[in-house]
């Protein structure tokens, strides 16, 4: 850190070497940035540095997650008991919804006997609390505090309770950072309901939208339409809601049409999101990005479905809820 | 002047990357200055530590890696900085505390437009007005950043 050249105070400033070592450090910097948005050719060092300022955040998450647990401690009681009963009300409405979904699920099962297709998998999920900390908001990513103790791997699609929020990126000890699909290196393989439609989703770098380009100029893509994971690439499952079609473009003397959707998911304004334990399926590559996944859109047996929602179905596992979290941000 | 310890520059660097992804109300997160410029160029301008640009690299890539910004981003920006308050140091020095806090305030401006240049060619989406906040945070701070610090290391030297 310190400069060694100590008996050089008070000596004029040298221009010539001076200039030369800003030139040096700007292209080392440039190269660097290039190296880094081109690809995965400084992601070893990016774990390892990542690993090293892991205490950094948990200097910052510590306090706020015990002043946290210690208003929640001394909430008061009349208080928590409203906002149990409203839980209750809640759950009970949600109980109702689950058990009509359990026996359209019960008899998709049945169908899909008869179909001689692909049973779906259940979903297992985590759900991760984000952490307190404030990343660059131009870098699209989010810190949750799940990590590799909690079986967190890269590439696990991340959603919260309306829809896809992106994906795990680096895993930490206890943390992890997400990449939001808004980002502009994301690509999600979507489909676009009801016309079925398939298409990449790729992140505008603004939170409140999506491009989806390569849409053929006849394609029944309208504004209003649901957009969903098509679960081609194989990393996220199929039938995840994604976004809403927003605008499509059919400009003439263009080869397809663009369209830009609305995310659903709450991309900062969460609390509580899920990160889905997907099995890796075959041919499954953690390096490779989600682009390089995009295959032709052949007969693909559990895709061409269209969504029945699989993830509102689930019940939570046992790590839901920490006990301490606190209500508040989450009420209406 | 005598050469103060590693450890005070160090620290206060480190208290700086944590001042700056600690989370702020919304209402005041585009305020936040940036804090490891800011004592950068403290530790430059007053004693020998962190004067090298290599220091200054090293630092940004800390900075990057835990902001979650490309590596290089921050730390192209704190070069530039750690070159021009080496350029003008001995000028800078001799200032009265406003004039050197416009001169900071200055060189902050310059490191915003380094990073517009680079989220506009990321295509990141383009900042609204309030990206030239923290230029302005940062050179109204400066004069009281500046005395306290310069406690710090007073402190810190007379208690050795």
């Amino acid at each position: 850190m310190n400069s060694s050249s100590a008996g050089d105070r008070g000596t004029a400033f040298d221009p010539v070497g001076g200039t030369a070592r800003l030139m040096f450090y700007s292209l080392l910097a440039i190269s660097l940035m290039a190296l880094d948005y081109r690809g995965q050719y400084v992601e070893r060092f990016r774990t390892v540095a990542s690993h090293l300022v892991e205490p950094i955040f948990w200097a910052i998450e510590l306090p706020f997650s015990s002043a946290q647990r210690i208003a929640s401690s001394w909430r008061d009681r009349g208080e928590t008991r409203r906002r149990i009963a409203e839980l209750e009300l809640e759950s009970a409405k949600a109980r109702a919804r689950l058990g009509r979904l359990a026996d359209l699920e019960l008899e998709n099962a049945q169908l899909r006997i008869l179909l001689e297709t692909a049973r779906r998998t259940e979903q297992e999920f985590i759900a991760a609390e984000l952490a307190s900390v404030d990343l660059d908001p131009f870098a699209h990513r989010i810190l949750v505090r799940r990590g590799r103790t909690d079986d967190i791997r890269p590439g696990m699609p991340v959603i919260d309770s309306h829809g896809v929020l992106g994906q795990v990126d680096q895993v930490l000890v206890g943390m992890s950072q997400v990449i939001l699909i808004s980002d502009p290196d994301h690509a999600l393989p979507v489909q676009v309901l009801p016309s079925g439609e398939r298409t990449i989703a790729y992140g505008s770098g603004s939170l409140d939208r999506l491009r989806l380009t390569d849409l053929p100029m006849n394609a029944q893509v309208n504004p209003g339409d649901m957009v969903v994971t098509s679960g081609i690439g194989g990393r996220f499952p199929p039938g995840l809601p994604v976004a809403r079609i927003g605008l499509v473009q059919r400009q003439p003397g263009q080869a397809f049409a663009t369209a830009f959707a609305a995310p659903l998911s709450a991309m900062d304004r969460n609390r509580l999101v899920l990160i889905l334990k997907t099995a890796p399926q075959p041919g499954y590559d953690a390096s490779a990005g989600e682009t390089s996944q995009q295959s032709a859109s052949g007969p693909d047996a559990a895709v061409g479905q269209p969504a029945e929602d699989g993830v509102a179905a689930e019940q939570p596992e046992d790590d839901s809820v920490d006990g301490a979290e606190p209500a508040e941000d989450e009420s209406p | 002047m005598k050469r103060t310890g590693t450890l005070t520059p160090v620290l206060t660097t480190v208290a700086a990357i944590l001042l700056t992804v600690i989370p702020m109300p919304d209402a005041l997160a585009a305020w936040r200055p940036h804090w490891v410029a800011l004592v950068m160029i403290y530790w430059h301008l007053e004693t020998d530590n962190l004067r090298s640009l290599g220091a200054a690299f090293a630092i940004g890539i800390a900075l990057d890696v835990t902001t979650g910004t490309l590596l290089g981003q921050h730390a192209l920006g704190l070069v530039i900085i750690n070159f021009l308050v080496g350029r003008f140091r001995n000028r800078l020095r001799f200032f009265p505390p406003w004039q050197q806090a416009l001169a900071v305030g200055a060189l902050l401006i310059n490191e915003r437009v380094v990073q517009l240049w680079i989220i506009g060619l990321l295509e990141r989406g383009w900042p609204d007005w309030s990206w030239w906040l923290p230029p302005v945070t940062g050179m109204l701070l400066w004069p009281w950043l500046f005395l306290l610090l310069d406690a710090l290391r007073s402190h810190r030297r007379f208690a050795r």
